[in-house]
């Protein structure tokens, strides 16, 4: 008795340093370890760095709050950007969706012997690194030497003021990112298409249903959580565009290109006032916080449902 | 599964009358679809088909405002010349390194993470699941400074120095990578029908074999997707390289292309779109190859779902 | 460091040493001693081919001489991938030694800097004075925050076709800027200009001046300005916008703007070197890489392009002048090594190879080295650069936004104020209205 009592009380502690380790939330804690750290160490904290930044005063000196937020909300060039860039990002990622998903439908159709082709062509904006095929796209706007102008020219047409126009300009810059981005949610939604099963559109089939119906009764509800999560990306990672204006544009003509992160990095590197340029990029995140919380939370619940 | 399968397959034999229609309308669909294809296919492949021109031409009938959609005097003098200079081969050599790497340790980071957000609840887990994804709302362009700031305290610390070496990005790219990757995996994985795992699991399995003998096999094709996507983040990125790396000798191809091409205002067109080219074929090959497996992967698994 | 000196540079160098020494110990870390140490040096990466190399050698020369390890990066200005190697330094006190700084980046980096008159006095001493642009930008409080660099520092005066000039125009360029002569420039004013914009323009050669907001633009829009005497913030930090000079040059400016190449306003810094290659402007404002282009690749075009002084205006001739500087971070581990390597690079055999490599380009900024041979023989047509770097001082060599204090001249320049102001004239904005927004742009800059 007393010597069972003794090995247990000696394999206690040893037990439930074992069973804790194979407790599944510790295991699940365990396999998100390296997620959590890479992401605290790499963009929680230098952007709680960030955050304190805003809250400085040009010369980084002085703490002065919500000081460089009200001065940015005085600024006329400040609502501008703010317009500019939601028009930007919202009719981009609008039509890089609708693109995509009409492209993935396509090519989901054609037999699959030749779908390989296809994909494999339609994939190559994606592939060529934006920075790079955006300098094609400023070869093709040039001023002097636009290859479209030539055409344009052959057919007797006035040259287009690619860049020149503000409106031209802004249909340019966004025309590029529809380019670079459309592939990425064919490939996307194309994914999704295949993971919808044929069973459901032969049984729509046969109950009569035509190719518009089995689209919204089928393929869209199936694909909602692909389509969400696709496109609440895309509209992230455009509303940060970077490489695009800054290199077709430079936020001319008169700063009616400009978005947020080309307008920031003006103001915080090229003019010297970081804290104003990180108040900047601050200035969208929580809009588009709640908005990501939205949709994940309902894209979360239908993926527990399933 | 094989139930419905059978009912529908029943169901289409038991109405034949039904076939031809089916199919004349399927040949109207086909017809249409490749109509769009080809118009689309235009469209995107309108610039990069313009860079194959320009690649061919010397700076001479580049400057003369000829026709621009025609070669007159066809040169490899470009490609020549920048795959046998040392220093593109460098730049390719450490994208190669960083995309590679990059994504290896994405997938090593995100498809566990990913396994135990969808199937094994925790404390926090819903919150972190939804707070991965949020990480994109921090710009880029909003990190560079504070990441400056971190390294400069880590070399002060440990003597490492982390900017102007390439290898910096091997810790960089994941923050652009790891969290969509999660998302990915998440979606595939909890689209896996429950009593699978389940059954393993009664059966002895442990957590880790569930992971590797059954999800993985099974959602290959989420898996590959994540990768391509992984691989082309990475090979992609500009404003992080353009930020940290300086050394000809670390750049990788987007930056090294950019900055070594275009000097001040005078711009090489027809070296860049050579170099944008040569940088768009290692994914491409890579796709080509992977996109198989993506195939088999659906067919495997449309056959084991 | 151990051998007894002879030449200027191992003096000035073991000068210096003792006096950083002390700094040097506090250093947050001392790279492996080998000799006098190791040395990185980040430049501008010169678009000339050669010209990097010509810098390199001087650089390996002196390196071989003072037992010091050399690395040097060619950072290019494209992508402002200077700026950001910059900041990035400058937030994380380390990176190179040695960095190129344009313009107004000494002054912004002022307090990370560390000061180099016991360098550049010398140097004035030596080579002669600076030019007064070369002293706002690179002398902040008394403190030179920066070598005036050979590298890169360029003239951005009007580069013109003689053949078009003299067809539409009826001005022969060449007889107001002989080769190897003063220029007989009194009657090559505003009004001139204006007269042969407008001739050009309805010839079908428009001039090709960006009205942008990259460098090129601000600068030539800026030395406009200045021919008017239109400032708009003083010396003192006062907004200035809404005087009769700037009225005057917006004016003139509203005038001028639509005999431009048609999309001037999107226009950035390759846009004119293009403009003048394609042969379809008559005219353009930049330093010479535009003819060095046309000349590999449109000969017959170069052969016609003469590079001269800007037309003066009621308050003078202002060349449009853009400076270049070397600085040393205050935080560099090495500053007598890096000082020593800076005199080695200004004096006159070293300018002198860098300005011949680099075809005539880089300007020194000093009075006795701007007499050259390598200017009045490049061609084609010969004697094309001769006026290049102002020989006979004619012009006030001047930067856009000047006098105005440089953290909100940064800002004036940075974010194209000048020309975004014509542009919004030009387009027809009443000029009250431009000047309006103007100056509630200029109150944005004034935080502090």
């Amino acid at each position: 008795m007393s010597q069972t009592a003794q090995a247990s009380s000696v394999a206690v502690p040893r037990r439930t340093m074992r069973q804790w380790l194979k407790r599944p939330s510790t295991i699940a804690f365990l396999m998100t370890l390296p997620l959590i750290l890479l992401i605290g160490l790499l963009v929680l904290y230098p952007a709680g760095y960030a955050i304190h930044l805003a809250t400085l005063n040009k010369g980084m000196t002085r703490f002065v709050g919500f000081g460089n937020f009200e001065f940015l909300f005085g600024r006329e060039t400040f609502w501008m950007v703010v317009k500019q860039s939601c028009i930007f990002a919202i009719t981009a990622v609008v039509f890089k969706a609708i693109i995509g998903f009409v492209v993935a439908h396509f090519v989901h159709n054609i037999p699959s012997k030749g779908q390989r082709k296809w994909r494999g062509m339609l994939l190559v904006p994606w592939v060529i690194p934006p920075a790079m095929s955006t300098l094609a796209w400023l070869w093709l706007f040039d001023p002097s030497y636009s290859a479209f102008n030539w055409v344009l020219a052959q057919f007797g047409a006035d040259p287009v003021p690619w860049t020149g126009d503000a409106y031209w300009a802004r249909f340019s810059v966004i025309l590029v990112n529809i380019w670079i981005g459309s592939p990425f949610f064919m490939i996307m939604y194309l994914a999704a298409l295949k993971s919808v099963p044929d069973q459901l559109y032969e049984a729509a089939l046969i109950d009569g249903a035509n190719w518009w119906q089995r689209i919204w009764y089928i393929t869209l509800p199936m694909m909602r959580n692909i389509i969400a999560i696709t496109a609440l990306f895309s509209l992230i990672v455009t509303f940060a565009n970077f490489d695009i204006v800054r290199i077709l544009t430079a936020g001319g003509p008169l700063d009616l290109t400009h978005v947020f992160a080309t307008w920031s990095f003006l103001v915080g590197i090229e003019s010297g006032d970081i804290p104003l340029g990180a108040s900047v990029s601050l200035f969208m995140m929580p809009f588009l916080a709640i908005a990501a919380v939205i949709i994940l939370r309902d894209v979360v619940k239908r993926g527990s449902q399933a | 599964m094989s139930a419905q399968t059978g009912s529908a397959a029943q169901a289409s034999r038991a109405q034949p009358v039904r076939y031809g229609s089916m199919s004349r309308s399927r040949r109207w669909a086909l017809r249409w679809s490749y109509f769009f294809l080809v118009l689309f296919a235009a469209f995107f492949l309108l610039p990069p088909f313009y860079m194959l021109i320009t690649s061919l031409k010397t700076s001479a009938e580049i400057s003369a405002a000829t026709n621009p959609w025609w070669v007159f005097s066809p040169t490899l003098e470009n490609y020549i010349e920048l795959l046998t200079t040392d220093q593109y081969l460098v730049f390719f050599r450490n994208s190669a390194l960083v995309s590679l790497i990059v994504v290896t340790l994405t997938m090593v980071i995100s498809v566990p993470a990913a396994f135990a957000l969808s199937r094994m609840k925790f404390w926090g887990s819903a919150t972190l699941a939804t707070g991965v994804f949020l990480t994109y709302l921090v710009p880029e362009t909003l990190l560079f400074i504070p990441l400056f700031k971190i390294f400069a305290e880590v070399r002060n610390l440990t003597g490492i120095e982390l900017i102007n070496n390439w290898w910096v990005l091997l810790i960089l790219y994941p923050t652009l990578t790891v969290p969509f990757c999660t998302w990915i995996m998440i979606g595939y994985f909890a689209s896996i029908p429950k009593e699978l795992d389940e059954a393993a699991l009664i059966d002895g399995a442990t957590w880790m074999q569930t992971l590797t003998k059954i999800f993985i096999p099974v959602a290959l094709p989420g898996l590959i997707a994540a990768t391509i996507f992984a691989f082309t983040v990475s090979w992609a990125q500009f404003l992080y390289p353009l930020a940290f790396t300086t050394s000809t000798d670390q750049l990788v191809l987007p930056v090294g292309i950019v900055t070594t091409l275009i000097k001040g205002d005078v711009f090489n067109w027809g070296q860049i779109m050579t170099g944008a080219l040569l940088g768009a074929a290692p994914p491409l090959v890579i796709y080509a190859f992977l996109m198989d497996y993506y195939i088999a992967g659906l067919t495997a698994g449309a056959t084991k779902g | 460091m151990k051998r007894p000196g002879k030449k200027t540079t191992r003096r000035q160098f073991l000068g210096t040493t003792a006096a950083v020494s002390a700094a040097a110990l506090t250093a947050p870390y001392i790279r492996t001693a080998h000799a006098a140490g190791k040395l990185t040096v980040g430049l501008w990466d010169h678009w000339v081919p050669g010209a990097n190399d010509a810098t390199r050698t001087l650089i390996e020369e002196w390196a071989a001489r003072e037992k010091v390890e050399v690395s040097i990066d060619f950072i290019t200005s494209q992508g402002r991938k200077i700026l950001l190697t910059q900041a990035a330094e400058a937030q994380a006190r380390s990176g190179h030694d040695i960095l190129a700084f344009s313009t107004w980046y000494p002054a912004q980096y002022a307090e990370q800097l560390e000061p180099l008159n016991d360098v550049v006095e010398p140097l004035i001493a030596q080579n002669g004075a600076v030019n007064g642009t070369v002293e706002y930008l690179g002398k902040v409080d008394g403190k030179w925050l920066g070598v005036p660099a050979t590298v890169g520092s360029q003239m951005k005066g009007p580069c013109s076709r003689i053949d078009l000039l003299k067809k539409h125009a009826d001005i022969d360029i060449q007889a107001i800027y002989p080769a190897g002569a003063e220029p007989n420039d009194k009657d090559w004013n505003l009004d001139t200009f204006m007269r042969a914009a407008k001739a050009c323009h309805a010839g079908g050669n428009p001039f090709g001046i960006g009205l942008g907001v990259t460098s090129d633009s601000v600068d030539s829009v800026g030395a406009f300005f200045h021919a008017f005497g239109a400032k708009l913030v003083d010396e003192k930090g006062d907004i200035a916008v809404k005087s009769d000079q700037v009225r005057a040059a917006m004016a003139y400016m509203k005038e001028l703007g639509p005999l431009l190449a048609p999309d001037a306003p999107a226009w950035d810094d390759a846009s004119n070197n293009k403009w003048l290659v394609s042969g379809r402007g008559a005219m353009i404002m930049n330093p010479p890489s535009a003819w060095a282009v046309a000349k590999r690749d449109a000969p017959q075009i170069a052969e016609q392009c003469w590079s001269h002084g800007f037309p003066s205006g009621p308050a003078g001739r202002f060349g449009p002048f853009l400076p270049y500087f070397w600085g040393v971070w205050n935080f560099s581990s090495n500053k007598s090594a890096a000082k020593s390597l800076l005199t080695h690079l200004s004096q006159e055999s070293s300018a002198y190879k860098m300005v011949e490599a680099s075809g005539g380009y880089d300007i020194p900024a000093f009075a006795n080295l701007t007499k050259f041979d390598t200017w009045s023989k490049v061609e084609p047509p010969m004697g094309t650069l001769f006026h290049y770097p102002d020989p006979y001082h004619h012009q006030v060599l001047s930067i856009a936004a000047a006098p105005a204090p440089h953290k909100i001249a940064v800002q004036i320049y940075a974010q194209g104020v000048m020309p975004k102001m014509v542009v919004r004239h030009m387009q027809g904005e009443d000029i009250e209205r431009t000047l309006s927004w103007a100056e509630s742009e200029l109150e944005g800059f004034m935080r502090t």
